[in-house]
């Protein structure tokens, strides 16, 4: 949510690393874009809109925007409708001072008021603004452009990465709390932005900056210290990601090519992590990690249904575990006890809510993992342990890739958590391996030989869609509807199926699709088999997403068809159907795909 | 002159491959344990050019999702065919992206870098179009040309007797003039072939340079032919690098999993996530693509095995192609050629090849399969039944 890019450069090409940086920054927010430049003065260029917009703006202009230092922003509203006034970057009244901001400054009214009681005015409607205006009033004391910066972030609360650039100076300084920001360095030039893959394409050695520590960028190097101004060496780590990674390479979009990566994501993801000789799963990260007694999980969006397939997967192995959803886990904590294990899911590794779940729990002495996508993040550095999904980056707002492999990674961890050494543990275990082992090229099938491209022809126009599954496919089917909302707009909900008579039945008619998911032949299988035939009773047409085993295409009116695998593997195919079926309805009604209205990638507000 | 960007064409299926091209074009099979289009991006990146454009139709996301949008830091640029309407056709895709000279090369056929360092070089500003002619016996069977003092002077395609022994290798340099040329060419019932521009172009006395090289070229046109580019590749060490060498011509992944009672022996290559099970015995001449699983006892000569396959124990095979997903149950016989193997109505008699089991077939426990068989993708043969002959796709064959 918001994304920020700067880049200190004495050759110049400034402009062109800040619009570069934007494109590679815009699932982060996409309402409104704008870039400054320091150059003795401070050119701004800023738009409400998409990225293409602002670059229309600064191509047509007839100054350079080319300078030693500058600083760019792409937009996701809080405070102020996207607008051109309320697109960062903010200034002074001089014009002297220019600042980008992502997160959130809780006591910008009060200071506001004041500064207008100073005769100050504002010119949009942002919590951002005051920052400029409190720079320009330190600057007018006599504090220098450091202790200007610094002085004005003691006044703020709230959570904030800031990068700010002055007139007459080649430099820009930042700072962060509670809002993501990363360095890159190189030869003869700086970068720094919320998120790598904005200036992968210069830099893979980053310096990731803690909460509270202040940097100053020059192109002669990086300075970091801490609130207190003492000085910190800083390490710098290779990211292993390469720029290609984040490129469309063919497909319309990224959510396309991300669902057409799984395979080799999911490779990633299990690579030296599955042992079919001695079958046995080896995670290096968790090496030193003890069995809990008993899990909570904490995850957003997506990643909480995976967190609620993955609290299954503890539960059948008799330890006890809970999916929350990490925004409400903070408003009420679940009691836990000292082997308690809190696990947080986060793709980014930066989701707010998620952070401060976390962080509630650690206060109260929990142990935490974070299973995460980005090496490097707070939750990776904050919390006890972690472990990575290896995915590669995900552009795509809608998750796709990294699903898949947070299920896989849960997968591996309740193997690994849970190894008590009994004899029905290690049999389900060396049924899993080659399951796991099988899984790629699976799910290449489904990819191969999905016909969701046809079927969704038949559903256009259709006033609601949901989407039932039991057990662990309760799970696929709230993310099949959650994708199907956040890309198509249409409305669409995930339910139990057994719950579906219990309320939901109430709105289903020949109007209302029904996606079923449906695996093997058990007693599972024939209760939702029932389900679907509770819904046909009111005329509503069946999607079924079924293995074969069961007779459930008899009742179902199109069906997608995923290979016979693991019954803890199933939903991870059955989920990639979903996924396409979601892609296409999207595609079919012309929908922005990778920037769906109103949302953004990390969410790093609470 | 200096040639710094290439057009690979690499939307066709390869129809007489097939049952292995069901999921993936002809560029996407393995040659050794990379895909034939890796080898020759390899070629290509060896002599220098800097800028890649794939020209991508039939199951392009194979492509792309093998390659993304960059191969060893040269940045690629895809083209979309969307109807394979010929060589020519697809060559077009790429027109007003391309303002210099530039390279174009089939990505179905693997050359080397000498070749097409070779043919850039003898490329001057004055010829309208270079091509790289190799002497061989095969000449008959591709595009044949005569050459008058480094000029084209005929240029034939299949020819139907056997007199010619030059090639056209299929890697050309063509000026920016080639599109406007291309676009004068006769379409045969819409289909526009690259071949039938060349021809124009030496008929109507434009300069059509020819240069023959002694460079190695290889092409596979039916499956059996997949082994024998293999055990080429290795016999020029074409296959495999230092990294992984562990003792001469033994190649194999540090991520691959091989118990220390199994026997490697060269030339042969594993690659990453593979496990081979105690007892197994793999080569000479076996090329092994990743994730794949060979079980305890299985004994492999001359064998490709594409990724994420399993193999049985103890199976036994000989001169076999597999697919990708593949599963063979345990004590599988594939005895191995020589064979007679009829592809649509033509019989090629006497093939090396025990069998094709294409991708994603299931060859249940104790199946013997007669030699020159080829299993279709998806295919599913019950335990302990004989196969001869060709199962079509998604066939069941039951004891």
């Amino acid at each position: 949510m918001c994304g920020i890019i700067g880049c200190v450069n004495p050759d110049g090409g400034t402009r062109e690393v800040l619009m570069n940086g934007l494109a590679n920054l815009d699932y982060r927010g996409y309402d409104s874009a704008g870039i400054a430049v320091a150059d003795g003065g401070i050119e701004v260029a800023k738009r409400e809109g998409e990225i293409d917009r602002l670059q229309k703006q600064v191509t047509a202009r007839s100054d350079t925007l080319d300078g030693p230092a500058g600083i760019g922003h792409t937009r996701w509203s809080t405070h102020g409708p996207p607008t051109d006034a309320n697109a960062h970057p903010h200034t002074d009244e001089t014009g002297d001072v220019a600042v980008v901001h992502n997160g959130i400054i809780e006591n910008y009214q009060s200071i506001r008021d004041e500064l207008e009681a100073d005769g100050v005015e504002f010119v949009s409607e942002t919590d951002t603004e005051v920052v400029p205006h409190l720079i320009s009033k330190f600057r007018d004391d006599g504090a220098d452009p450091q202790t200007a910066f610094r002085r004005a972030v003691e006044r703020i609360t709230g959570s904030y990465a800031l990068a700010v650039v002055f007139e007459d100076h080649d430099a820009i300084f930042a700072t962060r709390d509670g809002s993501p920001l990363v360095i890159g360095v190189d030869e003869d030039a700086a970068f720094l932005a919320s998120d790598v893959p904005a200036f992968l394409e210069y830099t893979r050695d980053v310096i990731y900056l803690e909460d509270g520590q202040f940097a100053t960028l020059r192109p002669s190097g990086v300075e970091v210290t801490e609130s207190d101004g003492t000085s910190v060496d800083p390490s710098v780590t290779t990211v292993e990601w390469s720029a290609d990674q984040t490129a469309k390479s063919g497909y319309n979009h990224f959510m396309a090519k991300e669902i057409h990566e799984q395979p080799a994501s999911l490779r990633q993801c299990l690579r030296g992590r599955v042992n079919e000789l001695s079958g046995s799963v080896s995670v290096e990260e968790l090496s030193d990690i003890d069995s809990p007694e008993s899990v909570q999980l904490v995850a957003c969006g997506t990643s909480y249904h995976a967190a609620l397939y993955v609290a299954r997967l503890f539960r059948a192995h008799g330890v006890p575990a809970q999916a929350h959803l990490a925004s409400e886990y903070v408003t009420a904590p679940a009691p836990f006890d000292s082997d308690s294990l809190l696990i947080g899911i986060t793709q980014s590794g930066e989701t707010a809510d998620t952070l401060s779940a976390l962080r509630e729990a650690q206060r109260r002495g929990a142990s935490t993992l974070a299973v995460t996508n980005v090496v490097g993040s707070t939750a990776a550095r904050e919390c006890d342990h972690v472990v990575y999904i290896r995915a590669g980056p995900e552009i795509g707002v809608a998750a796709t890739k990294t699903f898949s492999s947070q299920l896989a990674t849960g997968n591996l961890l309740v193997e690994k958590l849970c190894a008590s050494g009994t004899k029905r543990t290690s049999e389900s275990t060396r049924e899993l391996i080659p399951a796991l082992r099988d899984l790629p090229n699976q799910l290449q099938s489904v990819i191969d030989n999905s016909t969701a491209k046809s079927v969704v022809e038949e559903y256009l126009d259709y006033d609601a869609y949901f989407f039932i599954g039991r057990g662990l496919h309760r799970p696929v089917a709230l993310e099949g509807a959650l994708k199907f909302k956040e890309i198509t707009y249409e409305h669409a909900e995930g339910f139990a199926a057994g719950e579906l008579k219990h309320g939901p039945l109430a709105l289903v008619t020949q109007r209302t699709p029904i996606f079923a998911v449906v695996t093997g032949d058990g007693e599972r299988a024939q209760k939702t088999i029932s389900n679907i035939k509770e819904v046909q009773a009111r005329d509503a047409p069946v999607v079924a997403v079924t293995d074969g085993q069961s007779e459930v295409r008899r009742y179902a009116n199109h069906t997608l068809e995923i290979p016979q695998t693991h019954p803890r593997i199933a939903p991870v195919l059955a989920n990639t159907q979903l996924q396409l079926v979601a892609y296409h309805m999207a595609d079919r009604m012309n929908r922005s795909i990778d920037k769906p209205r109103n949302l953004a990638k990390s969410v790093t507000v609470e | 002159m200096t040639i710094d960007t290439a057009v690979i064409l690499a939307a066709g299926e390869g129809t007489r491959l097939r049952p292995l091209t069901t999921h993936r074009p002809k560029p996407m099979l393995p040659a050794g344990n990379i895909p034939i289009l890796e080898h020759v991006l390899n070629s290509l990146v060896e002599a220098g050019i800097s800028e890649i454009h794939l020209v991508v139709g039939y199951q392009r996301v194979r492509v792309q999702n093998h390659f993304g949008s960059t191969y060893r830091n040269r940045p690629i640029t895809y083209h979309i065919q969307h109807t394979q309407l010929g060589s020519g056709h697809a060559l077009l895709q790429a027109n007003e992206t391309i303002e210099t000279d530039f390279l174009v090369l089939n990505g179905d056929q693997i050359v080397t870098e000498e070749m097409i360092e070779t043919v850039s070089s003898s490329h001057t500003a004055t010829d309208t179009a270079t091509l790289g002619v190799v002497e061989s016996e095969k000449a008959s069977q591709y595009g044949a040309v005569e050459l008058n003092d480094n000029r084209i002077t005929e240029f034939i395609e299949q020819p139907t007797d056997d007199e010619y022994r030059l090639l056209n290798a299929g890697v050309y340099v063509f000026g920016p003039s080639i599109f406007a040329a291309l676009e004068r060419t006769f379409q045969e019932q819409g289909r526009l072939s690259l071949p039938e521009t060349i021809r124009d172009l030496t008929t109507d006395e434009s300069a059509v340079r020819g240069v023959v090289t002694e460079s190695p070229w290889q092409d596979a046109t039916y499956p059996w032919d997949l082994l024998s580019v293999m055990q080429t590749l290795f016999d020029q060490n074409r296959i495999g690098d230092e990294t992984t060498e562990q003792s001469p011509g033994v190649f194999s992944d540090q991520t691959a999993t091989i118990h220390e009672d199994a026997t490697l022996r060269p030339p042969v290559i594993v690659s990453a996530d593979t496990v081979v099970g105690p007892q197994a015995v793999l080569g000479p001449g076996v090329a092994v693509g990743e994730n794949t699983t060979i079980g305890a006892g299985a004994v492999l000569t001359n064998v490709l095995v594409d990724s994420d396959t399993r193999v049985g124990q103890n199976a036994t095979l000989i001169d076999t192609v597999l697919g990708q997903g593949v599963h063979l149950g345990p004590g599988v016989i594939i005895a191995g050629g020589p064979a007679d193997i009829r592809i649509d109505t033509k019989v090629h008699e006497d093939c090396d090849l025990g069998g094709v089991i294409a991708d994603r077939a299931t060859v249940g426990g104790g199946v013997t399969v007669a030699s020159g068989s080829l299993v279709g993708s998806a295919a599913t043969i019950q335990s302990n039944a004989h196969i001869d002959g060709n199962i079509p796709n998604e066939a069941e064959v039951l004891r």
